[in-house]
Parts: structure tokens; C-alpha cells; sequence
């Protein structure tokens, strides 16, 4: 009879929370900003870091933002988007995602199987506190956003370890991944401003920019981001990772 | 020739009445069960492989909550002597003694954890966040092994009971139902903040 009545309250619970619950979203890019924290610019950027980690190391990082979570646990969301879009590849569970809910203020990093032994609950917590969480609390999302995904790279390429962010180690390492990226900025600088020469030179008003916008935009596109589309591969979560807030 | 073509006959027949009538099948299922539950042992073991290292770290910055941490220690010793094989996952009582031995070392701990926040420079401690969020991860990975096993024994429990196969069981295969992983009465509530 107790059975009978557990069984009951089972299938109520389930029934309920399917109903009232956040729906997990299916995702088909690899930065799936919903709740618009992050620049085009960081979103291209990223999008491009995370397809070539898929390439060449075939681990899948997505990354998510939301609005609200809407009262939901963090970690049961988290777990029921990183499963419903079976990030990582089935054969091997190597796949992770940083979720962001920017009216709660909380990060999640949600780590599949794969990846447990690299980027482990301590890592993943240090990258949080320490990349994500400073950069966020002065509002500078894109940067944190950076940070959190360059770090979590380096950690699933086995070279963001404990050692190198602790004290010593950790500036250095930080500064050094920073710097990687100036080359890219330069060179986004530089095509910017020349074709604003360009436009300025060779024709003036606003159809031809439209027009030589759009294309500039087509050609920058092509040589910074490719591989914008995202598909899971199937992975399994077992609820690894680290949570935390700014 | 005559006797062996009956014989073959009968071991089709009752490959295909076992296979139906789910003699694989509920077996299949039993061992998705200790499969979850070697999952949910390894996590809880983690847990405990933890505490040392965490007791030690507070002891350093909080060492007059001398009986806090006595209290988690010795629930961790309990919890450790206090083991289940997989073969008595039926067995209502050692479920229930596992069940009161891991539950006490949660509430010893989120105890701990709520005394921890009158010490801010241990909550500012490099090691001690290490292993907040470990604790977190194993705690989180815990609830989802929880969560999967009690699964499994949901659809292996209701496995034995449909027809055919409680027939099949009760007459070759005796499996006995598995006990859920149930929260102990009072080691979910949470510790009461006093200000």
C-alpha cells in the first residue's frame, strides 16, 4: 500500500514539475546568449575559440545564457540542458557548459563525464572565483565571458591546471592568455579602420556603405568565425562541476 | 536423429518463452540497478575521502568548534563502518541502517557548514574554497546518483511485479524488489541558523 501511494506521489511530482518547470531550450550555436550580456564581437570570438577546440581535440564547451532561471535550482536546469543537447561526443562524454543567469547573478559550470578528471569540481570552482566572478562584478561581461571560456579550454586541454593558477603561476598564466588576444583585436582594428578609409575615399552616402558594409562584414566573417552551427554528439553528465555568483 | 530434433525443439521453444516472458530482460534490469548503485557508492565514498582534508582546514582557523567538527568526524567513522553489499539492496533493515549512517554525516556536515560562515578569513582560505566546491560537486553529483538509482529500481521493481514476468520470477529467477535511496527522516532538514 505504501508503495502504491509512493508511487502515486512519484508520478504527481513528475507530472508537476514537467509542467511547471523551465523548459531546457535545444540549442544550435555554441554561445547562446538569451539574455543579451554578451557583444557580437565576444560572441564571434567565442564561437570561434570553441569550434576549433572541437576540431582539433573533438570536446564540445557550449556556452548559455539566461535571463531568469525562474526559481528553478541552478544545477537542475544546468543538468537538463547539458543532457537534453547531449554536448560532447557519446563515446567519450567530453563535453561541458557555462551557464549564466544574469537576474540570479549565478554561474554554473556543468562538466560531462569525460572531462571530470581535467576539469575537475576544483578547477571548474577556481574558474569561477577567479576568472569569471572579478570580471563580472565590474560589469564587464565580455571579458568574463572570455576569461571563464579560455580558462575552461586550457582546463580540457590539460593546461590550465592547479599549479599554474595558483598564486604565483596564476598571473602570468592569466596575463599570458589575455595577450593572445590582442593580436585579433589588432587585426579586427585594422580591417575596421580600413575600410572606413575605403569607404571614405572611394564613394560617399549611404547605399554604398550599406552595401560595402555588408560586404566587409561577409569577408571578416569568413576569416573570424566559421563553424557557428552547434549539434551535441550525444555526451553523458553526471552532475560534475562547480556553481557560484557575483 | 528422431530424439535430437524434439530436444532442439524444446530449447527453441523455451528460449523464445524465456525471452518473452522476460527472463532476460528483468535480469538486464537488475543489474542497471547495481550499476547505479556502484555510481552512488563511489560518490558517497568521495564524499568521505573529503572530510579529512576539510576537517583539518577548519580546525586551523575555527578550533574552538571543537564539537561541531567532533561531530563530523564521528559520523564520518560511523558512515564508513556502515557498509551495504550489493546483494542486500533488497534487505529492508541494512538499507535503512545505510540509509540513517550517510544521512547523519550530511547533517553533520551542512552543520559545519553553516558554523564556517562566522569565519571569514577561512571563508576567504584558497584551500578551503578548493574544498567547498569539491564538496559541492560530489554533494550535487550525489543527488543526481540518487536520483538515477532510485530510477532503476523503480523500473526493475515494476519489472518483477508485470505479468508475465512475475512468473517467470517467482518460479526460476527469485529476484527479490530493490529498496529505494530515500533521504533518512530529519538528515534533509537543514540546520537551524541562529543569529
Amino acid at each position: 500500500m505504501r508503495i502504491r501511494y509512493f508511487c502515486l506521489i512519484v508520478l504527481i511530482t513528475v507530472i508537476v514539475t514537467s509542467v511547471f518547470s523551465l523548459e531546457a531550450p535545444l540549442l544550435n550555436k555554441r554561445v547562446n546568449d538569451f539574455a543579451g550580456m554578451i557583444s557580437e564581437k565576444t560572441e564571434q570570438q567565442m564561437t570561434q575559440m570553441l569550434y576549433d577546440l572541437e576540431v582539433t581535440d573533438g570536446t564540445q564547451i557550449v556556452v548559455l545564457t539566461i535571463e531568469s532561471l525562474e526559481g528553478e535550482p541552478l544545477e537542475d536546469f544546468s543538468l537538463r540542458v547539458a543532457e537534453k543537447n547531449g554536448i560532447g561526443q557519446k563515446e567519450n562524454d567530453n563535453g561541458a557548459l557555462l551557464l549564466v543567469s544574469e537576474d540570479d547573478r549565478k554561474i554554473r559550470i556543468e562538466v560531462g563525464y569525460g572531462l571530470e578528471g581535467v576539469l575537475t569540481d576544483l578547477l571548474s570552482g577556481r574558474i569561477i572565483d577567479n576568472e569569471i566572478t572579478p570580471l563580472f562584478q565590474q560589469n564587464n561581461y565580455d571579458e568574463g565571458f572570455l576569461a571563464g571560456v579560455n580558462a575552461m579550454i586550457g582546463a580540457v586541454r590539460g593546461e590550465y591546471t592547479t599549479e599554474s593558477s595558483s598564486q604565483s603561476g596564476r598571473g602570468f598564466l592569466s596575463r599570458y592568455s589575455n595577450l593572445m588576444f590582442i593580436p585579433f583585436i589588432f587585426l579586427f582594428g585594422i580591417f575596421r579602420f580600413a575600410s572606413l578609409l575605403m569607404i571614405g575615399r572611394r564613394r560617399r552616402g549611404i547605399i554604398p556603405m550599406i552595401l560595402f558594409g555588408g560586404g566587409l562584414n561577409r569577408s571578416s566573417r569568413s576569416g573570424f568565425s566559421s563553424g557557428g552551427g552547434f549539434s551535441g554528439g550525444g555526451g553523458g553528465f553526471g552532475g560534475g562541476g562547480a556553481s557560484g555568483g557575483w | 536423429m528422431k530424439k535430437i530434433i524434439p530436444l532442439m525443439a524444446v530449447v527453441l521453444l523455451s528460449v523464445m518463452v524465456l525471452s518473452s516472458c522476460g527472463y532476460n530482460s528483468m535480469q538486464e534490469k537488475e543489474e542497471a540497478t547495481f550499476k547505479a548503485w556502484g555510481d552512488l557508492e563511489a560518490q558517497l565514498q568521495r564524499r568521505m575521502d573529503l572530510i579529512p582534508n576539510l576537517v583539518a582546514t577548519v580546525k586551523g582557523y575555527a578550533s574552538h568548534e571543537r564539537e561541531t567538527l567532533e561531530a563530523v568526524v564521528e559520523a564520518r567513522a560511523k558512515a564508513t563502518s556502515t557498509t551495504i553489499n550489493a546483494g542486500d539492496l533488497g534487505n529492508k533493515q541494512a538499507m535503512e541502517q545505510f540509509l540513517a549512517a550517510q544521512g547523519g554525516l550530511s547533517s553533520a556536515l551542512s552543520r559545519l557548514m553553516v558554523v564556517v560562515e562566522k569565519y571569514p578569513d577561512l571563508k576567504a582560505n584558497q584551500n578551503f574554497m578548493d574544498l567547498q566546491h569539491q564538496l559541492e560537486g560530489t554533494e550535487n553529483r550525489i543527488s543526481v546518483a540518487r536520483q538515477r538509482y532510485n530510477d532503476a529500481v523503480s523500473t526493475f521493481n515494476f519489472s518483477i511485479r508485470k505479468f508475465p514476468n512475475s512468473l517467470t520470477n517467482s518460479l526460476m529467477l527469485h529476484l527479490e524488489r530493490k529498496e529505494y535511496f530515500e533521504a533518512a527522516e530529519g538528515a534533509e532538514q537543514a540546520p537551524t541558523v541562529e543569529f
